[in-house]
């Protein structure tokens, strides 16, 4: 399966939790690639540790790759090449971890025939390879999106389960760009249309993940005022109205993932000993992060809403 | 090592040789125009050709005591329809007669679209292997999309990234230039109505592998001659064997080397042809036959295909500034 | 010039790089269905063997390269001349691609005409003398930027091969395809072929190196290394589905579906030096003796079968029927 990560705008927690999302696969077993298509600020490689690898594959990337100028894009095992001391550690019989960056250096560029063609090649052997297949895109209606929306419109990918998670912030801003990143006159859906998709069923492959979502219950608010956390509240409530008036409501929503004070500082992987040993990340975002990763694949949450 | 007891036919490769002369002389292509202006002035082209022909028998004498020459003919049916084979054809032979020629072999130019239901420009054109601009190192251009050939790097068309500086025109460049370039871009084909139509030149690449002895499909020979008993020539050029043996000669159609001899109007469209023929990857089992039966027989040929074939390019006879304008 | 016109030119070295992968197609292909995938070429047959195993190999098809050869000590060696490719489809399931070339000892310091290259089909010249150690570490190690590039060849027709209208385009279950780069170094006729090392690396990487006598053909050395690497990425496929966890820890029909394809697709597809030149299939006794594929076949293979009796004995019958 595929898995495309959209986000309406930066800084949405897109590239950290898709990451994560990825890691929870792998550790379950499943053989798990990871594509950093966030051409021009590629992060994944921060993310998964592997900085290192990361410099020796440099100019071998993605963006390498789609212009023709390498036969395949580099790969970096996430387990044998993290500088991650937990993460050099997999448990036993989990699956593969594999990450394919993008290029520092590569940038946006112009689509063509053949880059087009070197997409879907690469997104089928990838298919053929992988259980899951992640790939994070640069944010907005980018190039990246163009790409991948044309690419899976081929009738060759036409056997070929893909999902989109958009994923947003959790403020009026972000619910209405992310609302008009897929409904939007440009957005995804119109996009996908133009270039063949079916409409319903595209629109059916699109789930939303709310990203650094605050809860009002939480301990972290304890220390706040009754009128602050009475406007807390109110706020949530209106959000989740405004959010239902976009079209984004509940049940198009695949999960939230809490507010995370570890993701906020930096943007990492949060293993099961950041959580139960050293218990730097709160064990509600291991759960969300969980549940998140098992709902990509389980169609009960993909059924026309 | 022993013969192996198991045998499988369908695993092995094998190319059937085909007989072979010393040299396939070609005395002419005829297009509508030169039909057009009339039987005396094909004899005044006969009359003109017969001249080298002498004076490539006696070339040819100097590399081989009994040189085997055979001679052949081609008519378009392919670009312009005209006339029909028995009005035509009769008309061709007695004019060569006249010249003290005699034609051999007598092929429709169609005939190296398609003969015998087999497509051999198609064939031919998946045998195309482009000559590689230096820092080819590996990505295969596609020839096949594009439809044309050229002896070089192309001007640039595309812009380059955004960022890069913008130029202003450059030059196109022949791979395998001394000094200075000779760039040249051939056209293989043009769509019509979605009916593919070979280029002259593509065509004629063809006609010169099948002088060669270097055509084959599924290891057996193609374009074979049929045999002519003197019966009435067909009214329906499609209903004209692609290859006829005009006359009882033991000297086969294909050969070692090949020589034709033509208008130099024809010069660019010929030179057009070694541009294909130096880019296409024969047969290898064929390739190999004439290489070795050659070199038996004391006169090799030229290691790669374009350099076997030569030309006399000749001024027409008469005002041929009118013919070229119809 | 070095070698007359049409001579053959000796080669010292060749160097090749196999991909092998799992067909895209639900259903493995029948003799006929394969024969039209593997026909590149419409005026060449493709070869098959029907005994003791389907075997498909596909016309050659050229690629013409003029750039750097890659070496392992940095010295710049520009090459000119045509690489080979061809595919190999076994038992209507598992597809092969491969792209190698010849090295004469030296070339010409110019660029020939084209059309010279090009009946010497497979063979790549150098400019100058060829440092031939490097060339070949280099080979192994693959290549950088802008120089002869084996795998970008090889993939570029598995590429073509995986888009083809005949396929469905689904697997039966995910594997990883893997990549095999050897070189074979020429010995004086009359010696016998030997290997000298198969290595095992990460990333679905292996090298091999071997020893050549003159007059066996680059192709039959193309043979043997895909013969190796088909053997090589069944032990490895199956070997990972083994150790995934979701086997370890699983019991009833999830463990018979996860096995299921190995039995229906992988199985009976072992069978070493089935294709392979008389003259190579020794090459194989080395790697029987230590590790010993077909030993760690047969253990894996009867591992699953373990596991499938196990299965069959704990679950009533009714249960899998009804699944």
């Amino acid at each position: 399966m595929l898995i495309f990560a959209a986000s309406d705008k930066g800084g949405t927690g897109r590239s950290v939790t898709s990451a994560n999302l990825a890691y929870h696969r792998a550790l379950a077993g499943d053989d798990v690639c990871y594509l950093d298509f966030d051409f021009g600020s590629p992060t994944a490689a921060a993310v998964f540790d592997v900085v290192d690898a990361r410099q020796d594959t440099e100019d071998r990337g993605l963006h390498a790759y789609l212009i023709g100028e390498v036969s395949e894009p580099a790969r970096i095992d996430v387990w044998s090449e993290t500088e991650h001391q937990v993460l050099r550690f997999p448990p036993p019989g989990c699956g593969r971890l594999v990450l394919m960056p993008g290029d520092v250096s590569g940038g946006e560029f112009a689509t063509g025939e053949e880059n087009l063609r070197r997409c879907v090649d690469l997104l089928m052997t990838l298919y053929y390879e992988f259980d899951l297949v992640v790939i994070d895109l640069s944010a907005g209606r980018s190039y990246a999106v163009d790409m991948v929306l044309e690419a899976t419109a081929q009738p060759e990918m036409s056997e070929v389960t893909a999902r989109w998670l958009v994923f947003h912030r959790w403020t009026r801003q972000h619910v209405g760009a992310a609302a008009s990143l897929v409904f939007g006159k440009r957005g995804i859906l119109a996009g996908g249309v133009d270039r063949g998709h079916d409409e319903e069923e595209l629109r059916n492959s699109i789930r939303f993940v709310r990203a650094a979502v605050p809860d009002p219950e939480s301990p972290l608010w304890s220390q706040v005022s009754p009128t602050q956390s009475a406007w807390m509240r109110k706020t949530d409530g209106d959000l989740k109205q405004l959010a239902s008036n976009h079209g984004i409501g509940y049940s198009q929503v695949l999960g939230s993932v809490p507010l995370e004070p570890v993701l906020q500082w930096r943007e990492q992987l949060i293993t099961d000993e950041d959580v139960l040993d050293s218990q730097i990340a709160n064990e509600a975002t291991w759960q969300a992060l969980n549940q998140l990763a098992g709902r990509l694949t389980d169609d009960k949450y993909w059924e026309q809403a | 090592m022993t013969e192996a007891v198991f045998q499988e036919t369908t695993a092995e490769l094998r190319t059937q040789s085909v007989p072979l002369a010393h040299l396939s002389l070609e005395l002419g292509h005829l297009y509508m125009e030169d039909f057009e202006a009339g039987p005396k002035r094909l004899g005044e082209h006969f009359a003109e050709v017969r001249i080298w022909v002498d004076a490539v028998r006696a070339s040819m004498a100097r590399r081989s005591r009994r040189p085997r020459i055979s001679t052949c003919f081609l008519i378009d049916d392919y670009f312009t329809r005209f006339s029909t084979p028995a009005e035509l054809i009769p008309m061709v032979l007695k004019e060569a007669e006249k010249a003290g020629l005699v034609i051999d072999y007598l092929a429709r130019e169609s005939a190296c679209a398609v003969a015998d239901r087999i497509d051999l420009a198609e064939s031919v054109m998946h045998r195309l292997v482009e000559s590689p601009p230096p820092g080819s190192y590996g990505s295969r251009p596609p020839v096949s999309q594009t439809g044309w050939l050229a002896n070089g790097q192309r001007t640039p068309t595309m812009p380059g990234p955004a960022l890069s500086k913008a130029k202003g025109w450059e030059p196109p460049q022949e791979t395998a230039a001394r000094n200075h370039s000779v760039f040249m871009d051939v056209e293989l084909w043009s769509e019509k109505d979605g009916r593919r139509l070979w280029s002259c030149p593509f065509l004629a690449a063809v006609w010169q592998l099948a002088r060669l002895g270097l055509l084959r499909h599924l290891g057996e020979p193609v374009l074979v001659p049929k045999e002519w008993q003197g019966e009435d020539f067909p009214h329906d050029w499609d209903r004209l064997d692609p290859l006829l043996r005009l006359t009882d000669t033991k000297v086969p159609f294909s050969a070692y080397r090949t020589c034709t001899l033509m208008p130099n109007r024809f010069l660019a469209v010929e030179d057009a042809v070694r541009l294909v023929l130096d880019q296409i990857d024969v047969d290898a089992g064929a390739l190999k036959q004439v290489e070795e039966r050659s070199a038996a027989e004391g006169i090799p040929v030229p290691a790669a295909v374009a350099q076997r074939a030569t030309y006399v390019f000749y001024e027409e006879p008469g005002d041929s500034s009118g013919a070229e304008e119809t | 010039m070095t070698a007359a016109p049409g001579q053959p030119a000796r080669s010292v070295l060749a160097c090749g790089e196999v991909r092998t992968c799992l067909l895209p197609s639900l259903q493995a292909l029948d003799r006929r269905a394969a024969a039209q995938l593997l026909r590149l070429r419409a005026d060449v047959d493709v070869r098959i063997s029907e005994r003791p195993t389907m075997y498909v190999l596909s016309p050659e098809v050229l690629t013409g390269v003029d750039c750097r050869l890659p070496t392992s000590n940095g010295s710049k060696v520009r090459a000119v001349g045509t690489v080979a490719a061809r595919a190999a489809l076994t038992e209507g399931r598992l597809l092969q691609s491969t792209a190698y070339f010849s090295l004469p000892a030296a070339g010409p310091d110019i660029r020939r005409p084209w059309g010279q290259y090009l009946v010497r089909p497979g063979l790549v010249e150098p400019f100058g003398k060829l440092p031939q150690q490097a060339a070949a570490e280099g080979a192994l190690r693959g290549a950088g930027r802008g120089e002869l590039d084996l795998g970008m060849i090889a993939e570029g027709l598995l590429a073509q091969l995986r888009r083809h209208a005949l396929l469905d385009r689904r697997v039966p279950f995910k594997s990883s395809p893997t990549k095999l780069r050897w070189v074979a170094r020429r010995e004086p006729e009359g010696e016998r072929a030997s290997l000298v090392s198969f290595v095992v690396a990460e990333g679905g990487l292996r090298t091999m190196e071997l020893r050549l006598p003159e007059h066996i053909p680059a192709a039959s050395a193309a043979g043997i290394c895909e013969d190796l690497a088909l053997h090589d990425w069944l032990l490895t496929t199956v070997q990972h589905m083994l150790d995934n966890s979701r086997l370890g820890t699983a019991d009833g029909p999830s463990v018979v579906e996860a096995l299921q394809p190995v039995v229906v697709h992988l199985l009976h597809l072992w069978m070493p030096r089935a294709h392979v030149d008389p003259a190579l299939g020794h090459l194989w006794d080395v790697l029987e003796q230590k590790p010993g594929f077909s030993r760690q076949w047969e253990n894996l293979s009867r591992r699953i079968r373990d596991r499938l009796a196990l299965q069959a004995v704990a679950t009533p019958n009714q249960e899998l029927s009804a699944r």
